[in-house]
């Protein structure tokens, strides 16, 4: 065995930022190896070339999620990402970095990250076990599949990325933002907490407003899918007391989806539409729809798929 | 200068420092931790494999925390003191318990109760864990429980610089906001030292790039010592050749270690352990075989984890295979993972009693990897780490409960004290040209690997110490290019210069003194242990250029040293 190595010289255009001149771009050239991360390129800048260069880093390993940044526009961890494989990939030696988006800067490659914990807190981010159990009069066990499913949602390394890559978080200042999602599934999945009802009503209303984009899925770097915590969240919305208009209409939504693919086996928008928003909204939306020219797409009859039995079928799994 | 008042001020938000910063607040007391990066940044993150624990009803039957505690002590080479390995061993179960209760998310057996894996130098498996994110696991699990409370007040991303104390006591710290280099001085009953390792001295390790030594290095300015500074880990399996750690669960699995010629070197090293062998055999086997030329070209050795199985190695050690992925570009399903290594641990750490109490100034206590208990000895046993940092986290935060039951305010006014630490930063780079902290720190990290590494002689070590001072000498013509207040990381980068400095120097001068080998520490010109001259601690202090070095006894209740054969 012998490991491949390749060198390469490359050029790393940092985007900076300090508070008296703004946004700047500065180039640093150095040669990697088949091996470099980022987080060792960054190192190397500063204490061989510019000691003034700021960013965080700590476990160079991608667990502590302290070097969150955009490497050539991609939100990444820099320590989980090699050098080499962006010079490939974008076939140039040339690559920017630049600061996530979304968070305030502060300087350079730190950003203000305040917003981000904000959002990890508000979903009560620890267990909440029964009084037997802090007092010691009984124990927990855990399912070792139960366990499996509830790691995958625990591993959240509060980076920041998915956050700061959503745009449903920059739209809409009610939707808690995929990572606190994922967090907060964790607990409200996790059969030895005691305060569902309290994490529902933190919880559902906010999950019905991710617009499902798949960003959060797309950056994690821990494979999380953050996404895929706010829909099994949205399952649990049937418990939920005291709904909110949001939660309704996505309740309405599921159901007239599902009642749809169950008539005809296709989601049939304008009567998913009509269910989810009833005759008044859908009518308000025809009107913008005839506006903007778009109305033939809202009266396409579609048929129903033959074989509607075996799609029934799947339906009831 | 601004100024703060808590009963008790904490440096450093891993596992040790969370854990003593829960006690205190829990009884009543008002508590700050201060950290460098925000607490799940922590190294403690980084720990993989496993937190060792004897648990009541859950753990082989033939074994007992005697068993464990024995394991520990001989482990580190019978230089560990033996009643706080004994403590370690019989409230381990207890703390896994613990963090159970509050939600860590432990690998289970089949019927629901927590799983258990072999670690190197353990007579029976005790190692519980999260797949081999077991650090990070546990690092959430109390990082969240204690915000939760809103009772401790984080001051993270802050840089604690500087201990006050009076003529007997601890006064408080003098941190700065590394937002805008404001300075406080955080007025403190009760100082608890818990900001980790120093794995950045040296130019290999698996240590996190904020691991530098500045609890040490605290400690030493304010005339406080030091035990066994000369005992540092090196980890056998270190990911060739970014250093990141294989987890040494990986051969508690299974895994072999193999030579470029597909031998199983270990047979010749620890015939009986094999691969599990205690880190300071296996690592310089390691080092052996590469020296002798059967190691790969680069240098390096390689892991053999295939024969577990793809299914087996993604969900227990599921960080190994991808890092050896993502950062060596190996499929350790198929192929042998390339390993060599690289600093680890430092078992050597400010002197406390099993309380966490530091016998010089009063109200001044340590925990975790910044403390030395002394539980490892001359050699920690891998799994031991997480559980000192609770274990000993508990105890401590329990005893700066206890010193602020009893405490009586002192009368001496301390300020001046204060600005003068707060200038003393500024005076290290104070220069309008010179050096960047770079241009030393690279050197210092090459004399450590070199001449205070895996295998050491007088001659190497005679080199550091006097390579060190010249760098230090060096250092008075650093200078800051960064002028700006906000996150000016270059001025913590040359204030963390000088702790790892200060610290090398000592290290370095204490493992010069001791003619031995014991553990990690060993001398090329010494190859033996000599219980007759040196079953001793070292205590060092540093005052100017000097290392004042003396020794203490090793605390023994039931096992009597013997030879360390696996």
């Amino acid at each position: 065995m012998s490991l491949k190595n390749e060198e390469a010289e490359v050029i790393i255009k940092v985007k900076r930022y300090t508070q008296e001149k703004g946004f700047y771009w500065q180039e640093y050239k150095l040669k990697v190896d088949r091996f470099t991360q980022f987080t060792e390129a960054l190192r190397r800048i500063k204490s061989e070339q510019d000691p003034t260069l700021a960013y965080r880093a700590s476990c160079h390993m991608a667990v502590c999620g302290s070097c969150g940044m955009k490497i050539n526009g991609e939100p990444k961890l820099a320590c989980k990402t090699l050098v080499l494989d962006v010079i490939k990939k974008y076939g140039s030696n040339v690559i920017t970095i630049e600061p996530m988006d979304y968070f305030k800067p502060v300087k350079d490659l730190v950003v203000d990250l305040d917003d981000f914990y904000n959002r990890m807190h508000k979903v009560k981010p620890r267990l909440y076990p029964s009084n037997e159990v802090l007092e010691g009069k009984a124990e927990h066990r855990l399912k070792p599949e139960d366990q499996k499913v509830l790691w995958k949602f625990a591993q959240c390394i509060w980076c920041g990325l998915c956050v700061s890559a959503c745009p449903a978080v920059q739209e809409d200042p009610e939707f808690l933002g995929p990572a606190a999602h994922a967090k907060g599934f964790r607990f409200l999945a996790d059969p030895r907490d005691t305060i569902t009802e309290e994490r529902l009503k933190i919880l559902i209303d906010s999950a019905w407003r991710c617009t499902y984009c798949y960003m959060c899925y797309n950056v994690c770097p821990r494979d999380i899918e953050p996404v895929t915590a706010i829909k099994k969240t949205r399952a649990f919305s049937r418990l939920a007391k005291d709904k909110t208009e949001v939660i309704k209409t996505g309740e309405k939504h599921t159901e007239a989806v599902h009642s749809s693919i169950f008539d005809s086996g296709k989601i049939m928008g304008s009567r998913v539409y009509l269910s989810t928003y009833g005759l008044l909204g859908s009518m308000k939306e025809m009107i913008f729809l005839m506006q903007s020219g778009k109305l033939k797409y809202a009266l396409v009859k579609e048929k129903a798929v033959e074989n509607i039995q075996e799609v029934r079928k799947l339906l009831r799994g | 200068m601004e100024k703060l008042s808590y009963d008790a001020v904490i440096i450093g938000a891993g596992l040790a420092g969370l854990m003593a910063a829960h006690e205190i607040s829990k009884a009543g007391y008002s508590a700050a931790v201060i950290s460098k990066v925000f607490p799940t940044r922590s190294h403690s993150a980084a720990a993989e494999g496993g937190i060792a624990a004897y648990v009541n009803g859950n753990s082989d039957p033939n074994d007992s925390p005697d068993y464990m505690a024995y394991d520990t002590i001989k482990g580190g080479d019978y230089l560990v003191d033996q009643d706080a390995a004994e403590l370690l061993a019989y409230k381990s179960g207890e703390i896994v318990e613990l963090l159970e209760k509050w939600g860590a998310l432990f690998n289970r057996q089949p019927d629901g109760r927590i799983a258990l894996r072999y670690f190197g130098g353990q007579t029976y498996p005790r190692t519980r864990f999260v797949g081999d994110k077991t650090g990070m696991a546990l690092l959430h699990t109390l990082y969240e429980r204690t915000s939760g409370s809103g009772k401790v007040d984080f001051y993270f991303e802050w840089f604690a610089w500087e201990l006050i104390r009076d003529e007997s006591r601890v006064r408080g710290v003098v941190a700065f906001d590394m937002r805008n280099m404001v300075p406080f001085f955080f007025k403190a009953k009760a100082v608890v030292i818990a900001a980790g390792g120093m794995g950045m001295l040296y130019r290999h390790t698996t240590n996190s790039y904020i691991g530098t030594g500045d609890g040490y290095a605290m400690a030493l300015r304010a005339r406080v010592a030091l035990k066994d500074p000369e005992f540092v880990q090196f980890h056998p399996t270190a990911l060739y050749p970014s250093d990141i750690l294989i987890s040494e669960a990986a051969r508690g699995e299974g895994a072999v270690l193999k030579n470029a010629k597909g031998e199983r070197f270990m047979t010749r090293y620890a015939p009986k352990k094999l691969d599990l062998a205690p880190r300071d055999i296996v690592s310089r086997a390691i080092i052996t075989e590469i020296k002798e030329g059967r190691g790969f070209p680069g240098g390096y050795v390689g892991l053999d984890i295939s024969h577990l199985g793809e299914e087996y190695i993604k969900e227990r050690l599921a960080l190994a295979y991808e890092a050896a992925k993502t950062f060596s570009g190996v499929d350790a399903t198929k192929e042998l993972i390339p390993i060599r290594p690289a600093h680890h641990y430092y078992m050597g750490g400010i002197d406390v009693d099993i309380t966490g109490k530091n016998p010089d100034v009063i109200g001044l206590f340590a925990a975790g990897e910044a403390a030395c208990v002394s539980v490892h000895g001359a050699n920690r046993l891998g799994s031991n780490s997480l559980l000192e940092t609770l274990v000993f986290g508990r105890e401590t935060g329990n005893e700066v409960v206890k010193f602020l039951q009893s405490f009586t305010e002192p009368s001496s006014d301390i300020d001046k004290e204060a600005e003068k630490a707060e200038q003393s930063a500024y005076d290290i780079v104070k220069k309008e040209s010179g050096v960047h902290f770079g241009d030393i720190l690279e050197k210092l990290r090459d004399y450590m690997w070199e001449f205070v590494g895996i295998y050491r002689d007088e001659n190497g070590l005679k080199n550091a110490v006097s390579e060190i001072l010249k760098l230090r000498e060096q250092m008075k013509n650093m200078y800051v290019l960064d002028k700006s207040k906000v996150y000016n990381t270059e001025f913590y980068n040359a204030l963390e210069l000088k702790n790892m400095i200060d610290l090398g120097l000592v290290i370095a001068s204490t493992a010069l003194n001791r003619k031995e080998s014991r553990g990690a520490h060993y001398r090329t010109d010494y190859p033996k242990r000599d219980d007759q001259n040196w079953l001793k601690h070292t205590i060092a202090y540093l005052s100017g250029n000097t290392v004042e070095i003396t020794y203490k006894p090793v605390k023994m209740t039931k096992w009597k040293p013997e030879e360390r054969v696996y």
